[in-house]
């Protein structure tokens, strides 16, 4: 039989030390998903710490206009705090478009960004799947795969990473803020999610025992007209089958600042840099944002059930840019 | 009689009689959360029972080895099929399911072996240390693999009364139904459409997993606690598995939270039984979630082609048609849902040559077998989808195509039955097409943002796709017709036991059926019946268990027919004699004892005019009137195998929608925003309970048209059971539903009340995709719909 272990440590310092000395050790936050993935056994941690005592709740303005956001602030929380909606609503609304209330008052910001993906192969511990089992296969390139992913994926993964508050984060280059044991760092959140390459078993850069204390938004003044959308199989409770978050300042009719992340098409959130940089300076038209968007695309490796996402994420990013457009000389 | 035709009165009204909208006796508990569903059953030193499920849809089973499982401390029992005292096999209607898999399992969660423990986990763990080596099997998964030469045949030695008549062994049963001179019709017909459709896997996703509560007796005997649909057909197959007589298998319903048809068949029923058999302790079972979207049978996945042949005014002059159900690994109700689907798969209309056939097939997928509207809502799909193919060829308005076809009162089916009772199918058509539609750009209108906006109104909803940009409204019609109560020559009967006494000076009424309570309001149809009919205020219903005859299956929209008319009949015999009793003992009294059409209101004798003769408790003094009678509907009989003719169904039931949806083409998302229904009920016996399940019915057919599908996938094996991935509509994805309902009297039922349950599934799901079809031009021949299907790639 399966023993578990539980600890709710006082201080930072306690639990990066437990975790770090456990191998089997994972923290637990809202537990809206380990817990699922334990049920599942596709998570079968030793020991469970959990950091939701730990002094990670609030939301801070900070000097020069940025914000910095508590790991355990609740989904919920978050979603309705005043700053973060008035200088950021691209977050808030990502958040509401995710899960349901009942989780969004128990799930954590820093639990939400290491959610794992909800493939079925993943999920179910009785099939081959290269990121729960490294090695055993891909059954998903060949199998159910229509909600995976069109970017970034590798012969040996294709999965998506589910979070919607990742991909407004990564549009406003959010920081990621990590205690591991020897001081605190700061990772850009663009470059805490993984692409799979030929190690899909791991999510992001983090080592084990690393510890996400924070997340700082830096200031972005282009965010107050921002704005997440999500594609789905319902009005509510489902993941995405295509997201996008954007933010946009138009000057004199051209793009002068643009932010562009896709969610639910790549094993990260993906941060569309490359219609970035052709919309810059460029006319803030229906037309170029349809170049740009095509840009980014123009990489994409659909597979053989889930080429609807192509056409469906350019419109649906188009369409975000068209409304932050209109809507940039001033609220409607 | 005619004075049993007076429920209405004010008296009765402040009651909750008959023709009122009593509130449900559950309804406060269940929505406050206090109701008792079966999974919060619990027995002082119960045991915890787990089922260990194949891994795989086909395979031999070479080994099983036990020992380690029963090592684990606290485990009572494990049980394979070696261990079965006496029945191996169970099933509704052909005993070919194993009560636990013996050489073969054949699809994938088919339960093996069972533990009993002290615990849920434990059980759980120890039946993980079961060991079972397989040699897996070619899987049959589809007609062609289940025919093809060669083919694994999944049921060799078949004796159920289907086999000598089938194509192949591979199929179950097989219904041709045969009408009129095609070849001659076909020369006539100048338009002809044809069409393939095709239907996925829908689930009920009942909110309850399977759940039961077996109690050993000091008899030998047992009790079982369980959420089901027919306690009796559960006894039936339970009593032969345990090697008991079936005087000792004692059924009591527990709290069911929802059914549609997933427990008809058994689920942990004979488990728990022969575990708390075998440990002599009580034994519970609930299933997990994903257990149970393995654990219950699932709706019929379906092709059909269908050929329809008209004249140029649009008259049908014939209908082929072929329905290809896959019935998964085990009959279940297959042979019903095959003759539902070919008697009627022409749908409400009136064509005098029809070759129609349906099969269901034996295959390596998960068992299907009952769910609201089976067999009708797969052809359903179909034809409705022809009609509005053959009014575009014809050029013709799709409404008045099929009111042009409707039948009414006075048609003959393809089965050659007369429809006997109204059938208003065209007007029910008119009520949905006359509604007003609801405004344009909805979402502009719509109060309550404060921004003039309501994301709601819009396809993607509140994800917020859409300000409206590339939204297109379409709108789409649908009818459909429904048989109600067990056909073919079932002897369908239900029974009711009344007792009529006096406590503490007030008259109160026991009522005590076998009807399962699945949701759908019986119980509250039940006291209203004893109210209006006996005059009693108090009425109290007995748990339903199996210590009264059975009440059949709470399924086929049948209860408030059945089990109401047997209500009905047995408080009509009650309140007989208390007229006899009264006049025996008071008739001296007053002349108006000596009167016909006495009747009973507010606790006492009245005579027709009205004036109160006695109080029950004068005439009952201490006497109790203790009645159990049985009720059955009209009989009919089998349909002929070789042409399908035959008086095959006791009461059809119609109903019609239109869709209105607005769909964002470019991104794929379809948002309904009006479901309009019109039904006629016969009776509206409990108003608001109609349009509660035409309502529900309604959002289960939605469910179909724009996103309910078990994904059999890998194997033959359910990819999604969960729901985060087996997505129902909720309430954002649930219109506005606007209800006209027809009280047309069928002559032949309690109250001319119709069986209301079923019908209104089956016409939601046409009418959706038709409103789909009708925004995008896109043809859309299979369900659920899905944004890839609408975006073109």
């Amino acid at each position: 039989m399966r023993t578990l272990r539980y600890q709710r440590p006082e201080g930072v310092e306690a639990a990066v030390s437990a975790v770090n000395a456990t191998p089997g050790a994972r923290y637990l936050g809202g537990g809206t998903n380990l817990v699922d993935l334990m049920k599942l056994g596709v998570e079968t941690p030793d020991l469970l710490v959990d950091v939701s005592g730990l002094p990670h709740h609030d939301i801070e303005e900070l000097p020069g206009g940025g914000v910095r956001i508590g790991a355990a602030v609740r989904n919920s929380d978050l979603a309705a705090d005043p700053l973060v909606r008035t200088r950021y609503p691209v977050v808030s609304q990502a958040l509401l478009a995710g899960a349901s209330d009942q989780l969004r008052n128990v799930a954590t910001v820093g639990g939400n960004l290491l959610q794992r993906t909800r493939c079925l192969y993943f999920q179910d511990a009785g099939k081959p799947c290269n990121k729960r089992a490294p090695g055993t296969g891909c059954p998903a390139i060949e199998g159910v795969h229509r909600n995976l992913a069109i970017l970034g994926a590798s012969p040996h993964c294709v999965a998506t990473h589910p979070s919607d508050l990742a991909v407004a984060l990564a549009a406003l280059d959010a920081q990621v803020l990590v205690e591991g044991g020897t001081g605190p760092r700061e990772i850009p959140l663009t470059e805490l999610h993984r692409l799979p390459g030929d190690r899909p078993e791991r999510d992001t850069v983090l080592e084990h025992g690393d510890l996400i204390t924070h997340v700082r938004l830096p200031a972005a003044p282009e965010a107050v007209n921002s704005a997440y959308r999500k594609a789905r199989d319902r009005a509510s409770f489902a993941f995405a089958l295509s997201s996008v978050g954007a933010a946009l300042e138009v000057r004199d009719g051209l793009v002068h600042r643009v932010r562009l992340a896709l969610g639910g098409v790549a094993p990260k959130p993906w941060r569309a840099r490359a219609a970035e940089e052709r919309l810059r300076g460029a006319p803030a038209t229906p037309e170029a944002f349809t170049r740009a968007v095509e840009a980014e695309l123009s990489v994409a490796e659909p597979l053989r059930d889930n080429a609807f996402k192509v056409p469906l994420t350019r419109h649906l990013a188009v369409r975000v840019l068209c409304d932050l457009a209109g809507r940039a000389g001033g609220p409607r | 009689m005619d004075i049993l035709r007076t429920p209405t009165d004010l008296a009765q009204r402040g009651h909750g009689g008959v023709g009122e909208s009593a509130s449900r006796p559950d309804g406060v508990l269940k929505v406050t959360g206090e109701f008792a569903y079966a999974s919060d059953l619990w027995a002082r030193d119960m045991l915890w029972g787990h089922t260990l499920r194949s891994p795989h849809a086909h395979a031999e089973i070479v080994s099983v080895d036990t020992t380690e499982a029963l090592s684990v401390p606290g485990v009572h029992a494990v049980l394979t099929h070696a261990d079965l005292p006496a029945a191996t096999h169970y099933g509704l209607e052909i005993p070919d399911q194993p009560v636990l898999a013996g050489d073969v399992v054949r699809y994938h969660g088919e339960p093996v072996a069972l533990v009993a423990a002290d615990h849920p986990e434990t059980a759980r763990r120890a039946a993980a240390r079961i060991r079972v080596e397989y040699a897996e099997l070619p899987l049959v998964t589809d007609e062609s693999t289940a025919t093809a030469p060669g083919a694994p045949v999944l049921h060799p030695n078949r004796s159920d009364h289907y086999a000598d008549r089938v194509p192949h062994p591979n199929v179950v049963h097989h219904q041709p139904v045969r009408r009129g001179d095609l070849a001659a019709a076909k020369a006539r017909a100048e338009v002809v459409v044809t069409g393939e459709y095709e239907l996925g896997m829908q689930d009920q996703a009942p909110l309850g997993p399977e759940s039961g509560l077996a109690v050993p007796a000091e008899d030998g005997g047992v009790d079982l606690y369980v959420a089901t649909q027919w306690l009796h057909v559960d006894r039936e197959q339970l009593a032969p598995v345990l090697g008991l007589p079936r005087e000792l298998v004692r059924l009591t319903l527990s709290g069911v939270g929802g059914a549609f048809g997933a427990r008809e068949d058994l689920s942990m029923q004979a488990h728990a039984c022969l575990l708390a058999l075998r440990t002599g302790r009580p034994v519970k079972m609930v299933y997990s979630r994903d257990e149970s979207f393995v654990g219950h049978v699932h709706r019929h996945p379906a092709r059909l082609r269908y050929e329809h042949g008209a004249t140029r005014d649009g008259r049908l002059v014939y209908v082929r048609g072929r329905i290809v159900l896959d019935g998964g690994a085990y009959a279940s109700s297959s042979p019903a849902v095959v003759g539902n689907a070919a008697s009627l798969g022409l749908g409400p209309y009136v064509c005098d040559t029809v070759d129609i056939e349906a099969l269901a097939l034996y295959t390596n997928n998960p068992p299907c077998g009952a769910m609201r509207g089976f067999g009708a809502v797969q052809a359903c799909f179909a034809y409705e989808s022809q009609m509005d193919r053959l009014a575009a060829e014809l050029g013709m308005d799709p409404v008045s195509l099929r009111q042009l076809n409707a039948m009414s009162q006075g048609a003959t089916m393809p089965t050659g039955q007369p429809v006997d009772a109204p059938a208003p199918v065209a007007e029910l058509l008119r009520l949905v097409r006359d509604r007003p539609l609801p405004p344009p750009r909805q979402w502009e209108t719509a109060v309550g943002t404060g921004t003039g906006f309501d994301l709601r109104a819009l396809p993607g909803g509140l994800s917020n796709t859409t300000r409206g940009e590339g939204v297109v409204r379409g709108v789409g019609y649908a009818v459909g017709i429904k048989n109600v109560g067990f056909s073919e020559g079932y002897d369908d009967y239900s029974t009711a036991r009344v007792r009529l006494e006096v406590v503490n000076g007030e008259p109160v009424v026991l009522v005590h059926t076998a009807m399962a309570e699945v949701g759908q309001g019986g119980v509250t149809v039940q006291a209203q019946i004893a109210r209006t009919e006996l005059g009693v205020a108090k009425v109290v219903l007995h748990p339903a268990d199996t210590r009264v005859g059975s009440a059949g299956s709470t399924s086929a929209s049948r209860q408030t027919y059945m089990t109401g008319g047997a209500v009905r009949n047995t408080c009509l015999l009650v309140r007989e004699e208390v007229l006899r009793l009264g006049r025996e003992r008071l008739g001296d009294t007053h002349p108006g004892w000596r009167g016909d059409g006495l009747w009973l209101r507010d606790g006492a004798v009245v005579t027709a005019g009205g004036e109160v003769l006695a109080d029950l408790a004068q005439v009952l003094g201490d006497d109790v009137i203790d009645l159990e009678r049985e009720f059955r509907h009209r009989p009919t009989e089998p349909l002929d195998p070789e042409n399908g003719q035959g008086f095959g169904h006791v009461q059809y039931s119609f109903c019609a929608h239109r869709a209105v949806v607005e769909v964002d083409a470019e991104l794929g998302l379809v948002k309904v925003v009006e479901l309009a229904a019109a039904q006629d009920v016969g009776r509206a016996m409990n108003p608001q309970a109609v349009v509660g399940q035409i309502h529900g019915g309604s959002v289960q057919g939605l469910g179909l048209a724009v996103m309910e599908e078990i994904v059999v996938a890998d194997g033959a094996r359910v990819r999604n059971p969960s729901f985060t991935d087996y997505l129902i509509p909720t309430i954002l994805d649930t219109p506005t539903m606007p209800v006209d309902v027809l009280e047309l009297a069928d002559e032949h039922a309690p109250y001319g009340l119709r069986g209301i349950g079923e019908a209104p599934t089956l016409s939601s799901t046409p009418a959706v995709v038709a409103a789909i079809r009708a925004a995008t031009g896109l043809a859309l021949r299979r369900v659920p719909v899905r944004p890839e299907h609408l975006t073109g790639t």
